[in-house]
């Protein structure tokens, strides 16, 4: 019995690992709030931002209820600039999981909040990944895809932020 | 209840089988602009949100980040249930009594059509025990529904009879989604899903939102001509495997009900309550529920369905609005009852009223095979 026992306990159980590859389907609507920025940036590569009646606040991603006053925020739209600032960085160096592709995005990238020439803040990529050359602060331009068949892709119709020189 | 807690406005959207236009943030706020509006009450009023939504059915984890602005809950108190929104109503009658919140928005949101139903309940299944298994709600509903009307011998016709007098009590609710004028032959005619299930025996695919405003009993009498008082609400929980435990009966429904109704000093619930809103996604299930609900004997719920009683001039009309079967969202359903039994309390449920209605029953549940069930009584008194 007790070598039987002993036995088993250096085999130990036996451990199965369920694995699931599947494909979950979503079609998000954007609604009419971001349906708005989209179709601005999709028609006239214009990047807006919706405007609260109390506190003048301009959210992007818009909002129907402002988060500060919430009060109905109305339907007031603002052209925002296409240039600003890097306020904000940091260097991402592991494989962050692409929702798109199910796969990891391989390379090195900055990620960055970028201000807005008018003070709103705005998430997008940088153009530069050399991070010996970004720096708090620099200027900065929305770069779009040119052709307009390739947009209608949301947030994607800017391809990316330029450094510039001013 | 020491204390009682009151709702003071209800609001739902019309239920929509795709909404494509706009966004589960969107779809919300047209339920919670109701209710701000009737009362008057601002989001920066809200002490605390209670919301339901479930993850699967959003894509994205933690489900209410999406809707916090049209909750009011920017640097604020907000609760997420991902079971049914009676449950976020619960979760708000118990903050109130707790004393620490005043007023509570509620909501809950769906939209089933942005993505695969069967995707979604497969995901509710254990991952590595069950969920192989081909299993999703409808598959698992056929079985109990075949184990019931095994056991107790009820026949697909009286659950046909459920079909039918549902979607026609739907037809005097204008938020209702699929009001129909048909026969136990149609349902008996349409398409196999799993059987015993047919395609009329279920529920189609649905969007909507619903909101609610409760408050303690002394806000809700200022603020208010027709408040509803919460008399007695409760939740129980039964075993997730199947195998576990005989399908024909329904425990945690036995056990909801009871404890419900001894809080609001129910005995005699065909006598005591006036109007119930039941949830049923499957036809056979309001017979099986009648029976958890202490409406009949066990077995007895299928002889139950083919009487008057039940129907509307009837001693205990269920569900007035057409209930689930015209199409509700998962996690909507159930609180939707709630607002329908609030707005029969109130007199304000247009062609459907029950005159007079001063006790109302709301039933939700959730999972698989009503594995989760909640029962919440509602009186105007």
């Amino acid at each position: 019995m007790a070598k039987e026992s002993a036995k088993k306990k250096t085999k130990g159980p036996e451990y199965i690992r369920i694995k699931y590859n599947a494909h979950r389907p979503y079609d998000w609507s954007t609604g009419k709030y971001l349906g708005k920025v989209y179709a601005e940036a999709k028609e006239n590569k214009k990047l807006v931002g919706n405007r609260c009646p109390q506190c003048k606040d301009i959210w992007l991603p818009p909002t129907p209820v402002c988060p500060k006053c919430k009060i109905d925020m109305g339907w007031d739209w603002v052209e925002l600039p296409q240039t600003g600032t890097l306020y904000q960085y940091t260097y991402l160096v592991y494989p962050l999981w692409d929702p798109h592709y199910g796969e990891k995005w391989a390379n090195p990238y900055p990620s960055a909040v970028i201000l807005l020439d008018n003070g709103v803040f705005y998430r997008h990529w940088l153009e530069e990944t050399d991070k010996e050359k970004l720096k708090t602060g620099m200027r900065l331009q929305a770069v779009w895809k040119e052709d307009y068949d390739e947009r209608g892709q949301g947030v994607q119709d800017i391809l990316y932020f330029r450094t510039i020189e001013e | 209840m020491s204390e009682r807690v009151g709702i003071i406005s209800v609001a739902q959207t019309k239920y929509h089988p795709n909404r494509a236009d706009v966004s589960e943030e969107e779809l919300s706020y047209e339920a919670i602009k109701q209710v701000l509006e009737e009362t008057g009450i601002s989001l920066s009023d809200i002490d605390s949100a209670v919301t339901c939504s479930q993850d699967f059915w959003d894509g994205r984890t933690i489900s209410s980040m999406n809707i916090q602005h049209v909750v009011g809950a920017h640097l604020g108190h907000e609760d997420n249930i991902s079971e049914d929104g009676i449950n976020a109503v619960y979760a708000a009658m118990a903050q109130i009594l707790s004393g620490r919140q005043d007023i509570v928005l509620v909501e809950a949101h769906t939209k089933e059509s942005q993505t695969d139903k069967s995707m979604v309940e497969n995901a509710a299944f254990d991952a590595i025990s069950m969920r192989q298994l081909g299993l999703d709600f409808t598959s698992a509903a056929a079985l109990q529904a075949k184990r019931y009307m095994y056991k107790y011998g009820i026949t697909a016709e009286q659950c046909a009879m459920v079909a039918v007098r549902n979607r026609a009590n739907a037809k005097n609710n204008p938020l209702a989604q699929e009001p129909m004028d048909i026969t136990v032959d149609d349902v008996l005619g349409s398409k196999i899903l799993v059987s015993p299930i047919r395609l009329l025996d279920t529920k189609p695919i649905s969007d909507g939102a619903c909101a609610m405003i409760m408050t303690t009993e002394s806000r809700a009498k200022k603020l208010t001509k027709n408040p509803v008082w919460i008399l007695g609400a409760s939740n129980c929980y039964e075993t997730h495997y199947l195998g576990d435990r005989d399908l024909a009966d329904c425990d945690a429904l036995t056990k909801a009900a009871k404890k419900a109704y001894s809080m609001a000093g129910i005995t005699n619930p065909l006598r005591q309550i006036d109007v119930a809103e039941i949830s049923t996604e499957y036809s056979y299930q309001e017979p099986l529920w009648f029976e958890g609900l202490g409406f009949c004997d066990r077995g007895k719920g299928g002889k139950l369905v083919e009487s008057r009683v039940i129907k509307m001039g009837g001693n205990l009309p269920v569900n007035p609005s057409g209930g689930v079967l015209p199409g509700n969202p998962n996690g909507v359903a159930g609180m939707a009852r709630v607002v329908e039994a609030v707005l029969q309390l109130r007199g304000e449920a247009g062609d459907r009223q029950i005159k007079g209605a001063k006790v109302a029953l709301a039933h939700g549940y959730t999972g698989i095979c009503g594995q989760h069930q909640a029962v919440m009584i509602l009186g105007n008194i």
